[in-house]
């Protein structure tokens, strides 16, 4: 079973707010999933295949690194990602201040 | 036999718009009504546009003046879209509260295709929050409804989709797949859907869920129709570098003159677990295959057992990242707090749904240092596995048949309480999502429960780029 603590530490990593009565829930859904999914821990599994097996890809994807131009039909896009915002000032996003003072 | 235009398929419809016998704008009005008057009941969509008609009036008027035989088939059909699918200039919200007021800055890939070949967008439909779900329970706007039995869920995460398909609201829609989100609805709801070969559909405008699982795909009244709706978007896109170009490959041959014969089935799979009667179903489609001159085979797939669990460790893993993006800052709705950390948090807390929290709890514990070896390292090694038991499968047999899903739908609410079961309704389609092989669902005929005759389907899993086999053995079962 995980802890309490651990659920909330997890949420503090995700950066989500997590309710009392949330935490009892996830406690007990994690233990299930977790029972379930133990097989894979369990399970022999060959050396070597660690990572996903690219031998079973077609052919590996390149491409140049050029920057867009004009005529890229993107390139309009700007002022639509803008309008997006939640709050903007002057065409910019407004964020809040990220470094906080220690009291 | 139905003067219902809504009913056709697309194929038919395509034929009778060529020869002016019908125009799109009959066609769009046909669906509208049959929205009207059954969507208040099954909520398939979240949004019926409201330029439908004028958009089919434009489809006509490209019709009217391209020259005979130049007009892309699709011209003038009415089609859905989930509501995780880009269209620029109109809301797009994966069914989730965070993206609430969110409009589209640009077409996804798919959609751009689709402008150009001339569908006519019905609307967006319905669908678990960010494709979270096998139900459309997960809707942060309420679930969607099975057209066969209303007490019954339709499937999911694209069940909107499925149902608006199903009970004519749409000739044919989109949907997209990470562990069975076409073919698991496409079932429940007696139509056919596909999950394209990883890479074979760009996944360029999706609202992402598992990035290395997703792909669009179709759901569809007929595998002609599927066809020709996945002929229309796959192709490499230079915006998804994970999209390949199969063309010039012999799949561009079509799914005519096929010349294969052997059908592999994972037997030892099936023995608990799955309903008696959608085996019986199973098993008297492999006959019907038979008659037809095909050989089936019974294959061994001994990670497939896994499959399941492998999937629950890398999808949630990916999903944790890729609902990461979702804050607040950028788009969707902001909920404010003391400072910067408490906006993320309330945002977050109070965007998403239960099962959308779920899931990122679940991917940060199992890419956590301490556990990361022992869930996430394994999985990645148990899916190269499972990768390389298909492909050698697929080597001395031509597809692999799976009933699509152990049960028919579920009734609304059962699976609700009980998280892990209702992910074991996936157990069959996740394969093909790890392994990244084409996947399609066929109805197979109906099971009785309560007195509703309900739909099952036949899955068919082919090798990596060969849905043309995949077409090939849908139509020699529907």
């Amino acid at each position: 079973m995980i802890s309490r603590e651990e659920i909330e530490n997890l949420a503090e990593l995700a950066r989500l707010e997590v309710h009392d009565a949330e935490v009892e829930a996830l406690q007990k859904d994690m233990a299930g999933i977790l029972a379930y999914v133990e097989a894979v821990s369990a399970a022999e599994i060959p050396n070597g295949l660690a990572g996903r097996d690219m031998s079973s890809l077609p052919y590996n994807v390149m491409r140049d690194d050029t920057p867009r131009t004009q005529d890229d039909p993107l390139w309009a896009k700007e002022e639509a990602l803008r309008q997006a915002f939640p709050t903007s000032e002057g065409g910019y996003n407004v964020v809040r201040k990220i470094i906080q003072k220690d009291e | 036999m139905s003067n219902d235009l809504a009913a056709l398929s697309i194929t038919t419809a395509a034929k009778k718009l060529a020869a002016k016998e019908i125009s799109a704008v009959e066609l769009a009005r046909a669906c509208i009504a049959n929205i009207e008057k059954k969507d208040p009941l099954l909520h398939a969509y979240l949004e019926v546009f409201a330029d439908v008609i004028a958009q089919a009036e434009m489809a006509d008027k490209r019709r009217a003046s391209a020259g005979r035989g130049e007009a892309h088939p699709l011209l003038g059909i009415p089609l859905a879209l989930k509501d995780n699918i880009l269209i620029e200039g109109r809301r797009a919200g994966a069914a989730s509260k965070i993206l609430e007021g969110y409009v589209a800055t640009y077409d996804a890939t798919v959609t751009a295709k689709l402008k150009k070949a001339g569908i006519v967008f019905m609307g967006r439909t319905n669908m678990d929050e960010f494709a979270h779900g096998s139900s459309t329970e997960n809707s942060a706007y309420g679930p969607t409804k099975n057209p066969h039995d209303k007490t019954r869920v339709p499937g999911g995460s694209s069940g909107g989709s499925a149902a608006a398909v199903a009970a004519d609201m749409a000739l044919g829609a989109l949907g997209t797949d990470t562990g069975g989100s076409i073919r698991e609805p496409a079932s429940f709801c007696g139509i056919v859907g596909l999950k394209p070969t990883y890479g074979a559909v760009s996944r360029f405008g999706l609202i992402a869920m598992g990035s290395s699982l997703d792909q669009a795909g179709p759901l569809a009244k007929t595998v002609a129709d599927a066809e020709l709706l996945f002929g229309t978007i796959r192709g490499k896109d230079p915006l998804d570098s994970t999209s390949i170009d199969f063309q010039g490959s012999t799949l561009d041959q079509g799914s005519q003159g096929q010349t294969f014969k052997k059908i592999g089935v994972p037997w030892e799979l099936f023995k608990t677990g799955v309903d008696k009667d959608v085996l019986e179903n199973f098993s008297a489609a492999l006959k019907k295959l038979e008659t037809q001159g095909f050989e089936t085979v019974d294959i061994a797939l001994p990670s497939a057992g896994l499959a399941l669990a492998v999937y629950y460790i890398v999808m949630p893993a990916e999903v944790s990242s890729n609902l990461a993006r979702f804050d607040g800052v950028r788009y969707g709705l902001p909920h404010k707090g003391a400072t910067q950390w408490e906006d993320y948090a309330k945002t977050r807390g109070e965007g998403f749904g239960v099962e959308a929290r779920r899931r990122i709890i679940l991917g940060t514990y199992v890419l956590s240092s301490g556990y990361y070896d022992a869930y996430y390292g394994k999985a990645t090694a148990a899916r190269a596995q499972l990768t390389r038991e298909v492909a050698g499968v697929l080597n001395s047999v031509d597809a692999i048949a799976m009933p699509t899903t152990p049960t028919p739908a579920s009734r609304l609410g059962e699976k609700t309480a009980d998280p892990l079961s209702m992910y074991l309704l996936d157990i069959f389609t996740v394969t093909a999502n790890l392994t990244g092989n084409p996947a399609i669902s066929v109805p197979m005929g109906t099971v009785a429960r309560e007195g509703k005759d309900l739909p099952v389907g036949i899955q068919f899993i082919a090798a990596q780029g060969d849905e043309k086999t995949l077409f090939a053995l849908g139509k020699a079962v529907e």
